[in-house]
């Protein structure tokens, strides 16, 4: 086991400390700083998950872990995303993560200081303290972090042991997290939703429904604040999800309910796709200007500043949806239907038991995901393939909302092909979506011309767009064999089209 | 790594003084530094305020790597070291060879414990005898320091004469005036004297007496930590860049 170097207190323990030294030491306080302090993690909290703690204090970034390796450096009081962090050791460490997850502080307050000498009998240092108290509106904390001094191990030891003797200490970094944060969990984007095998399918699409919903709202905060871009992302995930249980799981609602909460979901969707559009191509920026000859990058720059421009209009707007009160009043209204006691109205389906309707979906889907897929050649006209992509979706859809009913060996094999053509297919369709949205910037507006730089610039991406759809296009087939192949033929047999007893 | 050590064959002379105040001065320029106290009467380790180790009395003390790592004790200086005062020094010379030796058990050992030494600093005892033997042929400068008197004259003529007896480069000696008080017409002649008889010997920097120095034992620190803006810890500070170590 690491030795223990840092140890968490609960509440403000930091007088406590300095006033029990082992027997023969003496404590010193050499300096004393106060100043802000704000714990920082990207919203999923990676940082947390793997052990460390990211603290700054005033204008110092400390990030610190159990193992050896805790670092420093200066920082800004915001830290936006790990690339956009000054260049120093602390960045150099969190290259693990996300470049697409800002680090957003997790909670904020004072922070005091105290650095500590332990001194021997001969006033000699035999060890070094940091006591850090810190006060935060959600918990309260002191963390002491030793310095042990080489040949001066045994001091170390003694007050390591006095530390953990108080009431609420823990060793570790990791004993941060509750006490600042009591009851946060980390959030996660897809949490599974438990299903039993007999439940109604009306109850499963009901708990699918509520899930995504709780993870969608848990969202809503960093779009407003604009942390980064995946809040919006898994806002959008998380309602597509929803209405694909409402499209797939045909028949476990009353035919009004459905209706009603489908066009409920898809006003919830609506206002929100613009500025995902326009973050897809500004984080794609340097994707787009590799893909064109250098003597057209001023044109893609205007491009983008004209993107950027809309982006943040649409951004304006989105805030003002979900700030208004009449979003709040459509959520607590679906919220409302979702708890209610005796449920959603069931439909015809409703009462089937999760593990057959689930077999019925997945079979039948599969098998247009197969008729469809076979039939495609060089002729096969492009709405074939978005029907296919489309059919794709719904069948990883299926697998993954009734996948805690199935083995995870067997299906990690399935998905793993389905995935490989779903990549192919994304890639072909954001090709073509991209060129009919490129298009649109040719396009005169207000009476003003279009300036000829741009033009040049979105006609030579639509050029390589183009090149790009026919290379993907010509992808597919090969994609559809790796997923059309005997084996993986069985395991959908074998899952999904057995008589009851003999499935695995 | 450089292997500097502090000598002198007559007691009384500054010469702790002077290894205290080097190390420390070496230490805040950034490197690690190991100040090893081997006069018996551990007047570095005093200064340290670091406690003699029973430990340290074993005979066979520098055969033993591990024991010689856990023996060094941090200063309350960054990044200075102290090998605290050891009665037998049998095996020194071993341990001379082997610290240079950046594959040997003992580096390692060091560098295991967290510090690898740019300089090692020597406080050797006053005496001519097989240590300082040793200590003249491993250290890449001896730095000796001689108060300007008729005694120390003479103790000097000696070193010289006898690492001119036992073929050592004499060029290794840096040589500085210490305790020199200008106002005595004395002190002023001799320094004249001999600078003119070891003209490449002598440094130009020169250390006054003076009550900081002094104050050393009852500050337990180096000059430069409890006096910054006197004369002596402006001396050490040119003896130390004029060292250019």
């Amino acid at each position: 086991m690491p030795e223990p170097r840092m140890i968490v207190i609960a509440g403000k323990a930091a007088q406590m400390v300095l006033a029990a030294p082992p027997e023969g030491l003496r404590f010193v306080i050499t300096a004393t700083d106060r100043s802000d302090f704000a714990l920082h993690d990207c919203f999923d909290q990676p940082l947390r998950r793997s052990g460390r703690v990211l603290l700054r204090i005033g204008y110092c970034l400390d990030l610190l872990s159990d193992d050896p390796g805790s670092v420093r450096q200066k920082v800004n009081r915001k830290l936006g995303l790990p690339a956009e962090l000054p260049a120093g050791p602390v960045r150099d460490a969190l290259t693990d993560l996300s470049s697409l997850r800002a680090l957003m502080a997790h909670c904020a307050g004072q922070s005091e200081t105290l650095l500590v000498a332990v001194l021997d009998d001969m006033e000699k240092t035999c060890l070094r303290m940091q006591i850090v108290t810190l006060v935060a509106g959600t918990g309260t904390a002191t963390l002491v972090l030793t310095q042990p001094m080489r040949g001066y191990r045994k001091v170390h030891d003694r007050v390591i042991e006095t530390l953990l003797g108080f009431e609420g200490a823990t060793k570790g970094i990791m004993g941060l997290w509750p006490l600042l944060l009591p009851e946060v969990e980390p959030y996660q984007s897809k949490p599974e939703v438990p299903i039993t095998p007999e439940e109604p399918a009306s109850l499963v699409a009901t708990d699918l429904i509520r899930s995504a919903l709780s993870v969608a709202r848990q969202n809503e905060a960093g779009i407003i604040d604009d942390i980064d871009t995946e809040f919006l992302h898994d806002y959008r995930v998380c309602l597509r999800r929803i209405r694909s249980v409402l499209s797939l799981f045909r028949d476990v609602f009353a035919p009004e309910t459905t209706a009603e909460l489908k066009d409920a979901f898809s006003a919830l969707m609506e206002p929100t796709g613009r500025v995902r559009d326009l973050d897809v191509y500004l984080l794609g920026k340097p994707v787009f200007f590799d893909r064109v000859p250098v003597s057209l990058h001023p044109g893609l720059e205007l491009l983008f500043a004209r993107m950027q421009t809309e982006r943040d209009l649409a951004q304006r707007k989105l805030v003002k949806h979900l700030r208004g009160a009449n979003y709040a009043a459509r959520i607590a209204a679906l919220e409302t239907r979702l708890n209610a006691a005796d449920g959603l109205p069931p439909g015809s389906q409703g009462d089937q038991q999760a593990l057959d309707y689930a077999c019925v979906l997945i079979w039948a889907r599969y098998h247009k995901v197969c008729k469809l897929a076979r039939r495609i050649d060089d002729a096969t006209p492009d709405e074939d393939v978005h029907r296919l992509r489309i059919h794709c979706k719904k069948l990883r859809y299926l697998m993954e909302f009734f996948g805690p009913l199935f083995l995870a060996k067997k299906f990690r094999k399935i998905l793993k092909p389905l995935k490989v053509l779903q990549d192919n297919l994304g890639l072909f369709n954001d090709c073509s979506v991209q060129q009919e949205e490129l298009g649109e910037y040719l396009e005169q507006r207000n009476g003003t011309p279009v300036d000829v730089e741009l033009a040049a610039a979105v006609g030579a991406l639509l050029a390589t767009l183009s090149r790009l759809q026919a290379a993907e296009r010509a992808r597919i087939v090969t994609s559809f064999q790796a997923f059309d192949s005997s084996r993986i033929r069985s395991i959908f047999e074998d899952l999904f089209h057995q008589p009851a007893e003999g499935r695995q | 790594m450089q292997v500097i050590a502090c000598y002198s064959n007559k007691g009384g002379v500054g010469k702790t003084a002077t290894s205290v105040n080097l190390a420390h001065a070496i230490a805040r320029s950034g490197r690690q530094v190991l100040l090893c106290d081997l006069d018996p009467q551990g007047a570095s380790t005093y200064y340290f305020r670091v406690k003699p180790s029973k430990k340290l009395s074993e005979t066979k003390f520098f055969e033993d790597v591990d024991r010689f790592a856990d023996a060094i004790r941090a200063s309350d200086f960054e990044g200075l070291d102290i090998l605290p005062a050891n009665r037998s020094f049998r095996d020194f010379d071993r341990f001379l060879s082997r610290i240079r030796n950046k594959r040997s058990r003992l580096t390692r050992a060091l560098a295991a414990g967290g510090a690898e030494y740019d300089v090692v600093v020597l406080d050797c005892p006053p005496n001519f005898s097989l240590l300082s033997e040793n200590v003249f042929r491993a250290a890449d400068r001896i730095v000796v320091p001689v108060p300007p008197s008729t005694l120390s004259e003479r103790t000097f003529e000696q070193l010289v004469a006898f690492f001119k007896d036992q073929r050592l480069p004499r060029q290794k000696i840096s040589a500085f005036f210490s305790m020199v008080e200008r106002r005595k017409t004395l002190h002023r002649e001799t320094m004249e004297r001999m600078r003119a008889t070891h003209p490449k010997r002598f440094l130009e920097a020169a250390i006054p007496y003076s009550a900081d120095v002094e104050r050393m034992g009852l500050r337990r620190a180096p000059v430069a930590e409890f006096a910054p803006r006197s004369a002596a810890a402006s001396a050490y500070a040119a003896l130390y860049r004029e060292l250019g170590l």
